[in-house]
């Protein structure tokens, strides 16, 4: 009886709090700062104090976004830029795999993966285009090729610090069950490494991304097969800004959805079962 | 509304107080950033207003590098803006969509840009007219593909490298495509958005695009090369003359500066007229910025199809192609509409 009544108290507790607090959880917080830029936006560019065609209305802005998704061609964008960067970002982790194992399962080789990784890992993607681009020839590949290059080194990164992390005991723990090679790899230090592995992929994710826009971009690659960067680039030189924005919006949309909804389930059904991240 | 009412039937109202206070801060947070956003405003209108009359005019102007703009170096070397009263602030910008942002948002008066840019902006509204021709120049689609005579032999695996998207070089296919393939848009999955230096590169090396659109010395060092050829030109695609730039000026110089306008006018017609007949002599000023020499400079002046003109050709023309094949959403009802009074007296008689 006593146990039902404080639970009812801690339940009605939290109920109270939860009601205060919803205004003031941190989410609900960046919303409203989001609005009030978007407000702050609108305002200024009603005004119009710079001229309107630089600087759009917000609302023209997602009215732009709408028809766009209608008439298909932003949505074909978008598709062709998550095809380029879901490859590139595949090639990335089927490569980091094999150099991280190459770096730990055969020793005189890991000075050179770590020589690798500290040169070529401050280099932005973008950098190297010039160069993919005559290996590769224009467009496409090479677009591909600076994603993969720039998806590359923080996932051998995180991938080696994961492994190297897994604290001695498990992997003592694991032997003393029986397991060698191929089990003790796929049940120990697999699983154990995994939060690096996750964060390594998101940082491959955010790397492609930039890069595959920019490159778009700089280089613009072509209209049949072009991405939201090519997208971006071309509607601003028809002066069609608030589609450029739109392009922009799209990208920012792609990003939130991705970080939420893929990487939080993924962390969800892994890491954060297995309660090795307390994150929430 | 439900909020509410847990808050009013609870107890603590030191709590409430203190809740409310760090609502008002974070209002004033917000008010303090919108001030921030809203602060470079008044700075810029300030900035307009203080631009005041001086003994010699100042002039801000676009520009960038290249054969096309030899008259802008040649009126520099000859101080010829100066001896019309002019005090010339020159303004380096990247590229053609840049000078138009710039022009747009008051920050040089005068630009120099292709017609099909030019009629972009003139559809979106923005507030600009032609002050003056600034030159023709040959523009030609080179390859070194042999089998390639015409726009028909492209296939889907061929890239056209051109400057951008909007470009002359691009309506100019665009009117090719529309006579040749039925369709002004045929060729769009092809096009590749390169600076004329890289397209020239890339085209060399034979890596990655098929075919390069571009405008002197780059066409001419093409050409050069044993191999290449021209599979289009600009007067086969346009079917005449037309200016390959204008010199565009916005509506707020015009209006509040006349004295400063008619004597950019003059300056650039003298500079454009004595280098137009002054070509030895100018050879020498202009080889050293260009990196050519003196002997090539003069070959490139004097080239076939190379005009320094003020004389303004093929604005109502080109609008005609970008209104008819969706480029642009308003036909212009006359040349008044595009250009300012003094160049209605440059188009020559059936050139509009």
């Amino acid at each position: 009886m006593r146990l039902i009544n404080e639970a009812r108290t801690r339940l009605a507790l939290m109920a109270r709090s939860w009601g205060q607090n919803l205004l003031r959880t941190h989410l609900a917080r960046q919303v409203a700062w989001l609005m009030a830029v978007a407000a702050g936006w609108e305002a200024l560019a009603r005004a119009s104090v710079y001229p309107p065609i630089l600087f759009p209305r917000l609302s023209d802005v997602l009215a732009t976004l709408v028809t766009e998704m209608r008439t298909g061609e932003i949505l074909a964008r978008t598709g062709w830029s998550l095809g380029t960067i879901c490859t590139g970002v595949a090639l990335a982790v089927a490569i980091s795999i094999a150099a991280a194992g190459i770096a730990l399962g055969i020793r005189p080789l890991r000075p050179l993966v770590d020589a690798l990784l500290n040169v070529l890992h401050p280099l932005p993607g973008i950098a190297v285009l010039p160069i993919f681009l005559l290996w590769f020839g224009t467009g496409a590949p090479a677009v591909l090729a600076v994603v993969v290059f720039s998806c590359i080194w923080p996932m051998v990164q995180n991938l080696l610090a994961g492994l190297e992390a897994v604290p001695r005991t498990q992997i003592e723990v694991g032997r003393n069950l029986g397991l060698r090679r191929a089990r003790l790899i796929l049940f120990v230090l697999i699983p154990a490494s995994l939060p690096y592995a996750l964060a390594g992929l998101r940082l491959a994710w955010a790397r492609g991304w930039q890069t595959a826009v920019a490159g778009e971009m700089v280089f613009g690659a072509g209209g049949g097969d072009g991405g939201l960067g090519w997208f971006i680039y071309k509607r601003r030189f028809f002066l069609e800004i608030p589609a450029v924005f739109a392009g922009m919006l799209m990208i920012i949309i792609i990003g939130i959805l991705v970080e939420h909804v893929v990487f939080g389930t993924l962390e969800r059904l892994t890491v954060r079962r297995w309660g090795m991240s307390r994150a929430e | 509304m439900r909020l509410i009412g847990i808050e009013a039937t609870s107890p603590g109202g030191d709590g409430q107080w203190w809740a409310r206070k760090r609502l008002f801060a974070e209002a004033a947070v917000i008010a303090l950033a919108l001030a921030v956003l809203i602060a470079p405003t008044s700075a810029l209108l300030s900035t307009r207003v203080s631009a005041a009359r001086q003994p010699l005019e100042k002039i801000r102007i676009a520009q960038q590098f290249g054969l096309v703009y030899a008259p802008l170096s040649i009126a520099r070397e000859l101080e010829i803006f100066e001896k019309h009263g002019l005090q010339v602030e020159w303004r380096q910008l990247g590229s053609g969509a840049a000078i138009n942002e710039a022009l747009i948002a008051g920050q040089v008066d005068v630009g120099f840009m292709g017609i099909p840019p030019f009629l972009i902006g003139w559809d979106k509204g923005v507030p600009w007219k032609v002050a003056v021709g600034f030159g023709e120049v040959p523009i030609m689609l080179i390859t070194y593909r042999k089998d390639i005579k015409s726009l028909t032999d492209f296939t889907s695996k061929d890239r056209i490298a051109l400057p951008s998207p909007g470009s002359v070089q691009h309506l100019l296919l665009g009117m090719a495509a529309r006579r040749e393939l039925g369709n002004a848009k045929a060729l769009d999955s092809l096009l590749v958005a390169m600076a004329h230096p890289d397209g020239m590169a890339a085209l060399l090396a034979r890596r990655g695009i098929t075919a390069h659109f571009t405008t002197p010395p780059y066409a001419f060092e093409l050409l050069s090369q044993p191999g290449f050829h021209a599979v289009l030109t600009d007067r086969q695609a346009f079917g005449g003359r037309f200016s390959f730039n204008v010199g565009v000026v916005t509506k707020q110089f015009h209006d509040s500066r006349p004295q400063a306008y008619r004597q950019f006018v003059a300056a650039l017609t003298e500079a454009m007229n004595w280098l137009e007949t002054h070509k030895k002599e100018a050879a020498p000023l202009l080889a050293p910025e260009f990196n050519l020499s003196v002997e090539k400079t003069y070959a490139y002046l004097t080239w076939p199809g190379v005009h320094y003109t003020v004389e303004v050709r093929g604005l109502m023309k080109f609008a005609r192609f970008m209104y008819e094949n969706g480029f642009i959403r308003n036909m212009p009802a006359s040349l008044d509409d595009l250009v300012w009074e003094n160049a209605r007296a440059l188009v020559p008689p059936g050139e509009e």
